[in-house]
């Protein structure tokens, strides 16, 4: 039971928007608040609560700043963050797998 | 995903599809393909008038006095100088486009290694342009004043050097990186198709008493660049091109 793949996911990054805020991230390498809403279709209320999870747990490192006199929170993906991802996609491949090959595999009848 | 909640709901597959669905709109986002394209096809028009006017600087010593003509070998260092300059400037000018539209847009850009390569290119076609100039692959005519057309022969390996260092397969190259980073196969292809050219008219033999002789040279590889700059700028998304 523990090679199962399932049991290697991580609750914090097994969540479809916090898995699309490390994939921006990821493919971004920084990324600003206002295009992650953007492309997630979150409202800024619910888009923080789901970074303030993922900061918490180390996995993205969020940067306040200015652009002229306009506020900018930019978001980078720690090497923690890299690593959950990485596992992550692996994981769910792996699932995939043991489903197809469940489903392929030959029945038995008595 | 306007909630965020239920993620038992999804699927590995749904999940799957949604990292593989926004990595690709945040890789659209990042493109600036027509830029570097205008730019460098900017660059090869301005050198028409530096090769028909630009005096030919013996830097090297490589020009020999008859009764009243002066032969040089080796690419004129005027020239050489024009490109090395003009290709690290431009690959400075596209790095600024490309960092100032990521942080207007909210979006990280993926330019370092472009740029890096291409102007790590620039500095060795520099470099083995003046090697070249020292140790020649291509036989030099016992008498440098004779007006007799000599064929030439290079074999392949010297054709491939030469060609490699010309500042145009230099851009061809350098965009085949930015093909990679952008992961943009309309541009890998483009970057294909503009190697042949370049190869095609590197591999030409010229005896022409034109003083305008390059002019294909640099017109239609210039001419292929700005097309290029027009059609992806043309056919960019929606997204991109209002940005």
């Amino acid at each position: 039971m523990t090679d199962h793949p399932a049991n290697g996911l991580d609750d914090v990054v097994h969540q479809r928007v916090r898995l699309g805020i490390m994939a921006i991230a990821h493919q971004a390498r920084q990324v600003e608040f206002g295009f992650l809403r953007t492309k997630l279709q979150l409202t800024a209320g619910n888009l923080g609560q789901h970074l303030t999870v993922l900061e918490k747990a180390e996995l993205i490192h969020i940067e306040k700043g200015y652009e002229g006199k306009r506020p900018r929170t930019w978001v980078t993906l720690t090497a923690a963050g890299q690593a959950a991802l990485r596992d992550e996609i692996a994981h769910l491949k792996q699932l995939i797998q043991q489903v197809e090959q469940a489903d392929t595999a030959p029945t038995t009848h008595q | 995903m306007t909630h965020g909640s239920a993620p038992q709901a999804d699927t590995p597959h749904e999940l799957l599809a949604t990292v593989r669905d926004l990595t690709r709109q945040v890789r659209v986002a990042q493109r600036g393909t027509w830029f570097p394209l205008l730019v460098f096809a900017t660059v090869a028009l301005v050198a028409i008038p530096v090769y028909r006017y630009g005096p030919y600087l013996d830097l090297f010593h490589t020009c020999r006095s008859g009764d009243d003509q002066m032969v040089c070998s080796g690419e004129n260092p005027t020239e050489l100088g024009y490109w090395t300059v003009a290709l690290v400037l431009a690959y400075a000018a596209i790095a600024a486009f490309y960092v100032k539209r990521s942080r207007r847009r909210g979006v990280g850009t993926p330019i370092r290694p472009y740029v890096i390569v291409g102007i790590a290119l620039a500095v060795l076609m520099a470099a083995v342009s003046i090697w070249l100039t020292f140790h020649p692959l291509l036989p030099i005519p016992a008498d440098p004043f004779a007006t007799d057309v000599v064929e030439i022969k290079a074999g392949l390996a010297a054709q491939l050097i030469y060609g490699l260092a010309s500042p145009m397969a230099v851009i061809g190259l350098a965009l085949l990186v930015l093909a990679w980073v952008e992961r943009h196969w309309a541009l890998l292809a483009y970057s294909l198709g503009y190697l042949v050219i370049v190869a095609i008219l590197g591999s030409r033999f010229i005896n022409s008493p034109s003083l305008w002789y390059f002019l294909p040279d640099l017109l239609i590889p210039a001419a292929v660049l700005l097309l290029g700059a027009a059609v992806f700028a043309l056919f960019r998304p929606t997204a991109e091109a209002q940005n």
